[in-house]
């Protein structure tokens, strides 16, 4: 829409006139002040009375303020915002319901039956799977349309989420969630999220799962006892179909900006003890800490949310993180899941098998 | 191709016709003028991402596409401070853009003198709408010239107090946030200046404060003086146990001294202050509201190393299909009222929380 003519333009461009001369300070002002707002002593030409100027008292015109006219201006653009908003709610809406007409279909369209060759088969044919996925996940205080409310709700997305990796065979998925509640039952989100893999898997094929917060222990409890008594034959085929390996690691906002205040004070510390010079702090080494303190750059970010906000996710973290969000979804979607693989692999989605 | 080019041309010269250009000016003011009616974001940031490809797709050169890329800046940037936007930063040139060919940093090094001082100008956009330019970035990076350019630009600005362009010029975000780590630290790791000589001597104080309290105590000291002992029977040979807990709150006092007397004088800020606000305040956006809104174009949905630190809380985030050089007013609206619906929805619920509380 740039409504420039051709000597703007190549002023604009090379800072000279149509003939090669270059602008001065005065042509420059010239070329612009049509673009430009008006400024303050200057009268605003404004659509009402520009086609027929009022000759009746042009003196006074130029000094006055002139209340009457911002006082209509003012009405027509809340007139104008009023209608803006109303057309724009409408399209929201709609969008809204078209989405959620396009979830559906996607819906049906992949589905997991908690069968994990379902879902390899969804994602067999992607060039490439993220090593590391990350997903943000929100507490629910009660939330009477979902029916996923609370810590028991959250938990059950938890447990979703990880056996939907451990089928596409991503080894490592963080979960990061605001109020950091799972921290503080790690055991118990081990056993769920394995009661859920044994759903998926069976009790034989179920891959080996340890769940982890950073700076608290490990928990992967000794392999239990089906797995245990496997390893016996270490073949290429049985080590091939069996004992993946999966890591769910919880974050919380603590992991965010406050492990980098943590960081620094550290830093501070050392450097008022003279063993640390402030010039050796390098993005290298604090990249080096919080990797080994919390965690890599995850490859893909999915979102549940309607749109992409952050919600304090570790900010050192997301540098070159692809971010995966379906508009106006609500709550967590095994189709989502997928065209999130989708999207991160470039790969067209295929309508059908 | 030669249909589309024609196109194109009809296309232009209609647009460049008197009566569209003004009609389309006054559409632009009329609705820039509605959206000041409602909320309008403090910080807006944008990545301006696809000149290279829009160029590319056009069958234009590189250079033309960054070009193109400004002259949609300028637009928006018009667009932005018309509506109200106080701090715009956008993010010129990444500290990994280096790895370009030369000859593209050339260009764009090239660019950013002029243009900046265009912006920059007397009576130019910039100085019109009262920004100040503000570059954020490794400056030891730039070649001489360019920063003599720049820094001509953000002088000539300088004094302007209603709104400022922050232009990330070699910038990464990992570079900002060790820099602001790096600051805090070397601020910390100052020591206090050795303090002030005053005419009080503390010992001579607190023999004063024993003898008033000695003087005091005998009255009704007795009971209570009982019932403390056998909690703290070995603590000191002092009578009271108002001085008992005197004495262990000034003992703290004593080793904290103690520390500082074997570096002679030496007494640090406790790192134990340092919260993500210092951060914050030592990151290069330090003087700018929180960031609102977010944009980046091209469909690439990834923030590439650019202000982490500052939109990974409430920022609202949005990735648009079209590339840079289309940027303009028609893709920004919809974001904009977008914007702008969801803070009144958010503002809604806030308040029917508020209620329902206060019910």
């Amino acid at each position: 829409m740039a409504a420039l003519s051709t000597s703007e333009q190549i002023a604009f461009h090379r800072g000279t006139t149509l003939d090669g001369r270059p602008l001065t300070v005065k042509d420059r002002e010239n070329m612009l002040k049509p673009f430009l707002p008006p400024t303050p002593s200057t009268e605003t030409p404004s659509p009402v009375t520009s086609p027929s100027p009022p000759v009746r008292k042009p003196a006074k015109k130029s000094r006055k303020p002139k209340p009457m006219r911002s006082f209509l201006a003012s009405q027509l653009h809340l007139l104008v915002y009023t209608i803006i908003h109303t057309i724009f709610s409408v399209w929201f809406r709609f969008r809204r319901a078209w989405h959620a007409v396009v979830h559906r279909f996607f819906a049906l369209l992949y589905y997991h039956h908690r069968t994990p060759e379902y879902i390899q088969k969804d994602v067999r044919n992607l060039g490439k799977l993220p090593e590391h996925l990350s997903v943000i996940l929100e507490l629910n205080e009660s939330d009477d349309e979902q029916g996923n409310a609370g810590l028991e709700g959250l938990l059950n997305d938890v447990c979703e989420i990880t056996a939907w990796c451990a089928c596409a065979g991503i080894p490592l998925l963080s979960i990061y969630e605001r109020t950091g509640v799972l921290k503080n039952c790690i055991p118990q989100t081990h056993r769920s999220i394995s009661q859920t893999l044994e759903s998926y898997f069976g009790v034989s094929r179920k891959p080996s799962l340890s769940v982890r917060a950073p700076h608290l222990p490990s928990f992967s409890p000794p392999t239990t006892p089906p797995t245990s008594s496997r390893p016996s034959s270490p073949s290429s085929s049985t080590t091939l179909i069996s004992q993946p390996h999966i890591t769910v690691l919880l974050l919380s906002a603590n992991d965010g900006r406050n492990t980098m205040v943590d960081l620094t004070k550290t830093l501070a510390e050392m450097a008022q003890k003279q063993v640390l010079d402030p010039g050796n702090i390098t993005a290298e080494l604090i990249d080096v800490e919080l990797k080994e303190g919390v965690c890599g750059e995850p490859e893909l970010l999915v979102l549940f949310s309607p749109r992409v906000e952050l919600k304090g996710y570790p900010p050192w973290q997301v540098r070159l993180t692809e971010i995966y969000h379906v508009p106006d979804n609500k709550g967590v979607n095994y189709q989502v899941f997928v065209r999130a693989l989708h999207n991160y692999a470039k790969a067209q989605m295929r309508f059908g098998r | 191709m030669s249909d589309s080019f024609h196109n194109s041309k009809i296309r232009k010269w209609f647009a460049s016709s008197p009566p569209v250009k003004w009609g389309m000016r006054q559409l632009r003011e009329l609705l820039i003028g509605a959206l000041r009616q409602g909320p309008i974001p403090q910080h807006v940031a944008f990545v301006m991402d696809g000149n290279r490809r829009f160029a590319r797709s056009h069958k234009i050169e590189t250079v033309e596409g960054h070009n193109l890329g400004f002259e949609a800046l300028a637009r928006i940037l018009e667009v932005c401070y018309k509506s109200g936007v106080k701090v715009v930063t956008i993010y010129a040139f990444s500290i990994e853009n280096f790895k370009r060919s030369k000859y593209e940093v050339d260009a764009l090094m090239e660019m950013a003198k002029t243009k900046l001082c265009q912006l920059a100008q007397h009576g130019a956009l910039l100085d019109r709408y009262g920004a100040a330019i503000r570059i954020l970035g490794q400056r030891e990076l730039v070649k001489p010239d360019v920063l003599e350019a720049i820094d001509k630009a953000v002088l000539l600005t300088q004094k302007n107090k209603r709104a400022i362009l922050n232009v990330c010029f070699p910038y990464t975000s990992r570079d900002e946030i060790t820099t602001a780590v790096r600051k805090t630290v070397i601020a910390y790791s100052k020591p206090h200046p050795p303090p002030l000589k005053r005419p009080f001597s503390e010992t001579h104080i607190t023999r004063n404060i024993r003898a008033q309290l000695l003087s005091t105590v005998p009255e009704d000291a007795p009971p209570q003086d009982q019932g403390s002992r056998p909690a703290s029977p070995s603590s000191s040979k002092e009578l009271n146990p108002s001085d008992i807990e005197h004495s262990s709150a000034a003992s703290t006092l004593m080793n904290h001294s103690d520390k500082s007397e074997a570096t002679p004088a030496m007494t640090y800020p406790d790192p134990e202050n340092i919260t993500a606000a210092t951060l914050t305040s030592n990151m290069f956006t330090s003087d700018a509201p929180p960031l609102d809104l977010l944009v980046r174009t091209s469909g690439v949905e990834r923030l590439s190393d650019f202000m982490l630190w500052q939109c990974h809380q409430s920022t609202s985030i949005v990735f648009l299909d079209c590339l840079w050089p289309e940027f303009d007013l028609w893709y920004f609206l919809p974001v904009l009222v977008e914007w702008q619906w969801q803070k009144k929805k958010l503002e809604e619920r806030e308040r029917g929380r508020l209620r329902y509380k206060l019910d």
